[in-house]
């Protein structure tokens, strides 16, 4: 073979392949542990549908001020920074939230400013709205920093960067913000996100959690990044 | 146990591992992964009377996955001290890794990388993967075709060297 002959679609799959399953993976989880996940989900589920009509009419307020006031989707360019937050808008459309871990975002601050940057959002404290089903493309809307970055080196600031233009029609990001009341973590901030669909989602004021079997989590604890292991 | 119960824990046994590395080949983080596989499972455990007449539940799963914000952004906070996407960390590259490999891999766009993990650990024809991402088929070979020849071009010298020695 030459420095001309090139690997087949298939031979370059399978070397794809062959290296990604390579890598060690653990075993699946107890499978009564799975389930009993899914009860609980079930469960939120219909809780958050039972509270709907309260948290319904709060969001949809929030939604119908993002349409027609000034949180309407004429974008702006620029640098928005406050002590929450810093919000950076880029040359590709894209923008780059920065967020302090010492100083927790106003809701309606943060949901104004993403709007200004044409990212629709909705960004509530002390619930936290989802779809059901979620919408697909969160990992296209949200993203880090590539590898290679200084990014990683930081517990101070946690940056994110949001594609509005990756949004698909008729859905929002959605921002939650908790102080947590019970558990070993009572006292501290969580702070969560999602894309939901505008005009099927549901809230709850139960902070979103991945059961007892997660290995952790970042928490704004007292003024400092920090994460559960 | 009842059937459904058996059913779903077939499901869960057998689709565990193809369905974490298809959502590790995006994800990048081995440790974000898993979580969100776990959590996948256990909604479609909550939906699993809907999921059983899915034409792709393997897919369902992944794509719920990948959809998890919540869970995606809290298990950053935790790696971002560590590396950003220890798919490519130095530790993880052995047996039959191939860093160069694994860090063109990480390097394509996600959709791309979406679309490979689904055909690589789900086997799934372009009209599928298609109507799971919600795009067109084109689209999904115009991914897939950017995303082979990126891979290529990483391969490709390699495999010439050790050919001609």
């Amino acid at each position: 073979m030459n420095i001309h002959d090139e690997l087949s679609d298939n031979e370059v799959l399978r070397a794809a392949s062959d290296s990604l399953s390579a890598m060690p993976v653990a075993g699946p989880p107890d499978v009564e542990a799975i389930m009993a996940r899914g009860r609980a989900h079930r469960a939120r589920r219909l809780s958050a549908v039972a509270g709907l009509s309260v948290a319904g009419v709060a969001a949809g307020t929030a939604l119908a001020l993002g349409l027609t006031g000034a949180l309407g989707p004429a974008r702006t360019t620029g640098t928005i920074r406050t002590a929450a937050f810093t919000l950076v808008s880029n040359t590709n459309g894209t923008a780059t939230l920065t967020l302090n871990p010492v100083q927790l975002f106003d809701p309606g601050q943060l949901q104004s400013d993403l709007a200004k940057y044409g990212i629709p959002a909705k960004v509530t404290s002390g619930s936290y709205c989802t779809s059901d089903p979620e919408p697909a493309g969160f990992s296209q809307v949200v993203s880090l920093p590539g590898p290679g970055t200084s990014q990683g080196t930081s517990r101070q600031t946690l940056t994110i960067t949001i594609d509005p233009a990756a949004m698909p029609d008729g859905t929002e990001l959605s921002f939650g913000n908790f102080q947590l009341t019970t558990g070993e973590l009572a006292g501290e901030q969580q702070a969560d996100m999602d894309l939901i669909d505008a005009s099927s989602y549901t809230c709850t004021s139960t902070p979103p959690t991945l059961g007892p079997d997660t290995p952790g989590f970042g928490v704004l604890r007292g003024g400092q990044a920090d994460g559960r292991h | 146990m009842s059937n459904e119960q058996t059913e779903f824990a077939d499901f869960f046994q057998a689709s565990w591992e193809p369905c974490l590395r298809a959502v590790m080949a995006v994800a990048g983080s081995r440790q974000q992964a898993e979580d969100q596989v776990a959590d996948a499972f256990a909604k479609a455990w909550g939906s699993w009377r809907k999921l059983q007449r899915h034409p792709a539940p393997r897919a369902w799963v992944v794509r719920t996955a990948l959809n998890t914000g919540a869970s995606w952004w809290r298990r950053r906070r935790r790696e971002l001290p560590l590396t950003d996407h220890d798919l490519a960390a130095p530790g993880d590259l052995d047996g039959g890794l191939d860093a160069a490999l694994m860090t063109a891999i990480w390097l394509l766009p996600a959709r791309q990388r979406e679309v490979i993990a689904l055909r690589i650990f789900l086997d799934l024809d372009n009209a599928t993967i298609a109507s799971q991402l919600g795009i067109e088929a084109g689209t999904v070979r115009m991914h897939l075709s950017r995303g082979v020849a990126a891979l290529r071009r990483e391969l490709t010298p390699t495999k010439s060297l050790e050919d001609g020695q």
